[in-house]
C-alpha cells in the first residue's frame, strides 16, 4: 500500500539547479498563455472525457477542446491566461471570480466552462483598457476603491452589472446588490461611492 | 525640510489592478506548470497506517502522488510554520507518518491539470489509527503552560482594588477568528534562471529564500521568494505556509514548475487563525473616577507545538495613567493547527475586554465614557515611567466626540429610539498599537532619463506601502510618481524583512527618505551646487552621467550595525514599543451609531467615526482606506465572526465563506476617519508612527458599547448575535 513510483533523495546539487535552468530556457520557447489563445493545438493534452466549446471571450471568438469537468474560471485561467477573474473560495461565496456571460454576471467558478458554448463572455480584461478605462474602473482608482486589489476585478464586475440590472439608484440597494462580492480589506464605502459616481455614465441593460 | 503633509494621491498600483493585470502568486504564466492538490487529514491525532495511492496512480493525467515517504528528509526549522523563530517548536506534516491536527496535508498530488489533480486526490485512501486529542482549553486534556507567558506589574494592584470606591470584575470571551484574505494561499515553485523560485502571497519573501533553504536542505541562493502583490495577508501570510516546502520540494524532485493553490476549506485547518482567548478585567476607581488599579488575566488557546506568544496584558496598562497594575498572560495547549498572527493579534481581543470593561465603570461610577477617558489621560507609561514619544489620544477622543455629535448620546440604555422604533445606541473605545521599526537596505537608481527605481524592503498587501515610499521620493527629489519603479517583495532585488506588526510605513518611508537625501547629497556634489530648481534627472544629465547610484543602510532607533546582518540572513529584527528615551504607540479613538430592532434583534452599525493620531499621514487617500479597513474587521469581530470548532472531532465545523461569516456591503454604513497628522520625529525622520492595526483596535468595542448602550445588554462575548438580544 505505498506509492508504486521510485523514491528521490530531495537533495539538489548546484549543477540541478544550473541544469533545471537550461530547461527552463529551452522551454521558454513554449507558446506563452495569451499566444495560446489562438494555437490551442500546441497545449498540453487535456484529462479525462473533453468536449469542444465555442464561443467569444472579449469579443474574440475562440474554440477549445476542455475537460469536461473544467469551471469557467480555470478555463479562464490555466487555459486562456485570462488571470484578472480570481480564485478566492471556488465555491461562488466570495464573487471574486465575477465575470459576464452574455451581459448578465455569474459566479465563473460555479459555471461549468462547457455550459458557454455559443455565448459571449467578458472578462475584466475586456472593459477598457490602459489609455481607455471603463467608467467603473476610473471611478474604484477616484475612491481608492480597493486595497490588495485581489477582490477588485470581481468587484467590477459585478458593479457594472448591478447598475445594468438597475440596483445602483440608493446607496442602500448598491449595498444589497454587492453583497455577493466580499473585500476582505474592507473597502465597502469606496465601492459605493464608486459605483454612485459611475452609475449615470453607464447605460441599463 | 520639512515634510509635506496630508497628501492625497491615488494609489499606485490602483491602474494595473482596476485592468485586472496586477499578477499574484497564482497568476503567473508559467510554461509546462504542472498542478498540485492536498489530501487532508480526516484524524485530529494519530498514525498513518497505510495509504493506498493505487487508485489515484491510475488517474489519467496524474503525474506523481507524495507521501511522508517522500519528504521524510524535509527539516523541521525555527522557520517552519508555528515555530515562530523558536527552535524546537513548529510542525512540519508529511514529514512522518503522524497527524497532529485534522487537516493537515498528508498526500499531495501533482498532475498535468487542475481536474486531473483534483480527481487523484480524491482517489487517495489512507488508514489511520486515531489517538485521543483534546480541541478545546476547557477539555481535561488540554496542557496548561505552567508558567505565564508574560506578567506585568506596577504598585500593590490587589491593595489598590480591595480599597477601590468603585470596583469592577467581569470575563470576556473571544472567539477564534480565520483571516480568510480573499487571495487563496497558494505556492508556484519554479526553476528560472539557475534559482528555484518561489512564488506566494506572502509578507515575508526572505522566508522562502533563507527559510525553505534551511528546511530542504539547500544553500539559500538557491532559493528566491517573489511576492510583487499579495493578495491580503493580515498576519496569516508572515511566514512559511505548511504546503510551501512540500510544493517546492515536489518541484525539485520532478524537476518541473509546480503550483497549489490551496482550497478554502483546508485553509481553515493549515493556516493560522487568531485562538479563543478568555479576559479576566478588574478594574477599581474612586470617586471622581481615577483609576486606581487594572488587574487583568488572560489564557490563550495554543497548539501543542508551537511558538506563538500571548501578549494581551502589553497595550492595556499603557492605555490609561493608572495608579496600579498586575496583569498575566497564559497558554492553554490542545491538539489543533497553529494558531498565529491576525490584524492586531493581541490588541484586538484585550481592547475587546479592557474597553468594554471601561464602559462598565463609566456606568458604575456614573460618568460619561468619554470623560472618564479624558480624566485618565496619561502622558506617562504607568509600567516603565517612561513618557510616550507622543500621544494625542485625548485630541481624538475630543475631536471624535464632535463629529459623531455625542451630546445626544442618553445615559441610560433604551432611551435614543429612532422613528421606526428602532433603538439608538452610542459607543465610545479607544485603542493603540506599538509604534515598530525594521532595518532595511536601500538601493535608490536615478537615471539622466528621469527614471527612477528603488528597491528596498517591504511587502505590498494593500495597504499602499509604494505609495509611503513614492510619496518621501517625490517629497525630497520631487520625482515624479509615473516614472518610479518600485521594486519591493522580491529577495531577489533586495533583502526582505518581514512586513507585519504595523512597522511597513515606519521602516520604508525613513529607508526611501534616507536613500532620497543621500542621492541628493551625492548630485549635489557632482553639480556643485547645492539647491536648484531644476528637476534632479536634469542637472544629473547635465553632468553627463547617465545615472547616479546610493544605497543606504537604514537601522532603526536603539539598534546596531547587527540588524543589518539579520536582516541580510532573513531573520526578523524589530524594535518597540519600548525605546531608550520613551515609549510609541499609534492611537486611536472609535465612536459606533448603532441601530437595533427590536423585534428581530437584528444590529446595525450605521456610522463610525475614528479619529487616529498615527504620527505623519504618509497619504490620505490611502491611510483612510486603512482605517476603513481596520473598522470593517472591527465590525465583523463584534458581529459576525467565529470559527466554530466541534470538542468531540477537533477542526472547524464552519470552513467557508458560507458559513464563516465575513462582514458584507450590506453590512457596513459610514466610515468617517480623521487624523491628528502630527509628525513624531522622535521615532524617525520620517514622523511615522503605525496604523494597519491600531485601525482595528478598540472598533469592537465601541460597537459592542453601542450595543449596551441601544439594548442595556451586557454581552461580554464575540459574536454579538440575536439571541444575545432578544
Amino acid at each position: 500500500m505505498s506509492g508504486p513510483h521510485d523514491r528521490q533523495s530531495i537533495e539538489i546539487t548546484r549543477r540541478q539547479v544550473l541544469e533545471a535552468g537550461t530547461i527552463v530556457t529551452m522551454s521558454g520557447m513554449l507558446p506563452v498563455a495569451a499566444e495560446a489563445q489562438t494555437s490551442s493545438s500546441q497545449l498540453p493534452p487535456e484529462n479525462g472525457s473533453t468536449v469542444q466549446v465555442s464561443f467569444q471571450i472579449n469579443g474574440q471568438p475562440s474554440t477549445l477542446e476542455i475537460d469536461a469537468r473544467a469551471s469557467l474560471l480555470d478555463m479562464l485561467r490555466e487555459r486562456l491566461g485570462l488571470v484578472g477573474a480570481k480564485k478566492g473560495c471556488d465555491h461562488g461565496q466570495c464573487g471574486a471570480c465575477t465575470v459576464h456571460i452574455d451581459g448578465r454576471r455569474v459566479a465563473s467558478c460555479l459555471t461549468v466552462a462547457a455550459k458557454v458554448d455559443g455565448r459571449k463572455v467578458t472578462t475584466i480584461e475586456g472593459i477598457g483598457s490602459a489609455d481607455a478605462l471603463h467608467p467603473m474602473q476610473q471611478a474604484f482608482i477616484d475612491h481608492d476603491a480597493l486595497q490588495c486589489g485581489y477582490c477588485t476585478p470581481g468587484q467590477i464586475m459585478a458593479a457594472i452589472a448591478c447598475v445594468k440590472e438597475g440596483h445602483a439608484s440608493t446607496p442602500e440597494d448598491i449595498r444589497e446588490y454587492m453583497s455577493g462580492n466580499i473585500c476582505r480589506c474592507g473597502a465597502y464605502v469606496g465601492i459605493v461611492a464608486s459605483i454612485e459616481q459611475a452609475a449615470p455614465q453607464i447605460e441599463r441593460g | 525640510m520639512t515634510q509635506k503633509r496630508t497628501v492625497d494621491r491615488p494609489r499606485i498600483d490602483a491602474h494595473e489592478k482596476v485592468l485586472g493585470r496586477a499578477l499574484y502568486a497564482a497568476d503567473q504564466p508559467i510554461p509546462g506548470l504542472l498542478h498540485a492538490m492536498t489530501v487532508p487529514a480526516t484524524i485530529v491525532t494519530g498514525r498513518i497506517e497505510a495509504i493506498d495511492l493505487t487508485a489515484a496512480m491510475n488517474v489519467q493525467g496524474v503525474v506523481r502522488v507524495f507521501t511522508h515517504e517522500d519528504f521524510s528528509q524535509i527539516k523541521t526549522t525555527p522557520a517552519s510554520r508555528g515555530a515562530y523563530g523558536q527552535p524546537g517548536k513548529g510542525y512540519q506534516p508529511m514529514t512522518g507518518p503522524v497527524v497532529r491536527h485534522r487537516g493537515e496535508p498528508v498526500v499531495l498530488v501533482v498532475a498535468e491539470t487542475l481536474e486531473a489533480a483534483i480527481e487523484g486526490a480524491e482517489a487517495v485512501k489512507v488508514r489511520y489509527a486515531d489517538e485521543a486529542f483534546s480541541a478545546a482549553m476547557e477539555d481535561d486534556r488540554a496542557g496548561r503552560e505552567p508558567e505565564p507567558e508574560s506578567e506585568l506589574s506596577t504598585g500593590d494592584a490587589e491593595a489598590a482594588f480591595a480599597s477601590a470606591n468603585h470596583r469592577i470584575d467581569v470575563e470576556y470571551l473571544h472567539p477564534q477568528q480565520h483571516h480568510n484574505p480573499i487571495e487563496l494561499i497558494s505556492t508556484t515553485a519554479a526553476f528560472e534562471d539557475g534559482e528555484l523560485r518561489i512564488y506566494e502571497g506572502t509578507q515575508a519573501a526572505a522566508a522562502f529564500a533563507g527559510g525553505l533553504a534551511g528546511m530542504m536542505g539547500l544553500d539559500p541562493t538557491q532559493l528566491r521568494g517573489v511576492s510583487p502583490y499579495t493578495g491580503g495577508g493580515f498576519g496569516q501570510k508572515n511566514g512559511i505556509q505548511e504546503q510551501s516546502v512540500l510544493v517546492a520540494s515536489a518541484a525539485a524532485l520532478l524537476n518541473r514548475p509546480v503550483k497549489l493553490v490551496m482550497p478554502r476549506n483546508q485553509l481553515f485547518h493549515t493556516a493560522s487563525y487568531r485562538p479563543r482567548s478568555r479576559h479576566r478585567v478588574r478594574l477599581g476607581a474612586d470617586e471622581q473616577g481615577r483609576l486606581l488599579a487594572g488587574l487583568y488575566e488572560t489564557v490563550q488557546q495554543n497548539s501543542r507545538y508551537d511558538g506563538f506568544g500571548c501578549e494581551h496584558g502589553a497595550n492595556p496598562p499603557r492605555m490609561y495613567g493608572y495608579g496600579s497594575w498586575l496583569g498575566s498572560d497564559r497558554v492553554v495547549r490542545v491538539d489543533t493547527q497553529t494558531p498565529g498572527h491576525q490584524r492586531a493579534p493581541h490588541e484586538h481581543p484585550s481592547s475587546f475586554a479592557t474597553e468594554c470593561a471601561m464602559d462598565e465603570l463609566a456606568e458604575a461610577v456614573g460618568m460619561d465614557p468619554v470623560e472618564l477617558r479624558l480624566a485618565n489621560d496619561t502622558q506617562n507609561d504607568p509600567i516603565t515611567g517612561k513618557p510616550f514619544s507622543s500621544r494625542h489620544l485625548a485630541d481624538c477622543l475630543r475631536r471624535g466626540a464632535k463629529l459623531v455629535d455625542w451630546s445626544r448620546r442618553m445615559r441610560e440604555p433604551r432611551a435614543l429610539v429612532a422613528e421606526n422604533g428602532d433603538l439608538i445606541g452610542l459607543g465610545v473605545a479607544c485603542g493603540s498599537y506599538k509604534g515598530s521599526m525594521t532595518p532595511a537596505v536601500t538601493r535608490l537608481r536615478l537615471f539622466a532619463s528621469g527614471r527612477c527605481e528603488i528597491a528596498t524592503s517591504g511587502h505590498e498587501m494593500g495597504q499602499g506601502i509604494r505609495n509611503v515610499i513614492a510619496a518621501e521620493l517625490t517629497d525630497v527629489l520631487g520625482i515624479d510618481p509615473e516614472n518610479l519603479e518600485i521594486r519591493i517583495g522580491d529577495t531577489g532585488h533586495a533583502p526582505q524583512h518581514l512586513t507585519a506588526g504595523s512597522w511597513g510605513t515606519g521602516s520604508a518611508a525613513p529607508a526611501a527618505r534616507s536613500a532620497a537625501m543621500k542621492l541628493r547629497e551625492e548630485l549635489g556634489l557632482l553639480t556643485g551646487s547645492a539647491l536648484s530648481e531644476e528637476p534632479v534627472h536634469v542637472q544629473l544629465a547635465r553632468t553627463r552621467r547617465p545615472l547616479l547610484e546610493v544605497t543606504v543602510d537604514t537601522i532603526p532607533l536603539g539598534k546596531d550595525g547587527q540588524a543589518i546582518e539579520q536582516l541580510r540572513r532573513g531573520i526578523p529584527s524589530t524594535t518597540g514599543p519600548e525605546y531608550p528615551e520613551f515609549m510609541a504607540f499609534s492611537w486611536i479613538a472609535h465612536f459606533a451609531e448603532v441601530r437595533v430592532e427590536t423585534s428581530t434583534g437584528r444590529v446595525r452599525v450605521r456610522r463610525v467615526v475614528s479619529v487616529v493620531d498615527c504620527g505623519r499621514v504618509m497619504n490620505r487617500r490611502t491611510a483612510q482606506s486603512q482605517v476603513q479597513g481596520g473598522v470593517v474587521w472591527g465590525i465583523g469581530a463584534a458581529l459576525r465572526e467565529a470559527g466554530e470548532t466541534d470538542p468531540r472531532f477537533g477542526g472547524v465545523l464552519n470552513n467557508d465563506l458560507a458559513e464563516y461569516v465575513l462582514p458584507v456591503n450590506a453590512d457596513i454604513g459610514a466610515i468617517d476617519v480623521d487624523f491628528i497628522d502630527q509628525p513624531d520625529f522622535k521615532l524617525n525622520i520620517s514622523g511615522v508612527k503605525g496604523l494597519g492595526e491600531v485601525a482595528m483596535v478598540g472598533a469592537s468595542a465601541a460597537v459592542v458599547n453601542a450595543v449596551y448602550n441601544a439594548t442595556g445588554r451586557r454581552v461580554r462575548h464575540l459574536p454579538i448575535r440575536i439571541e444575545d438580544l432578544l
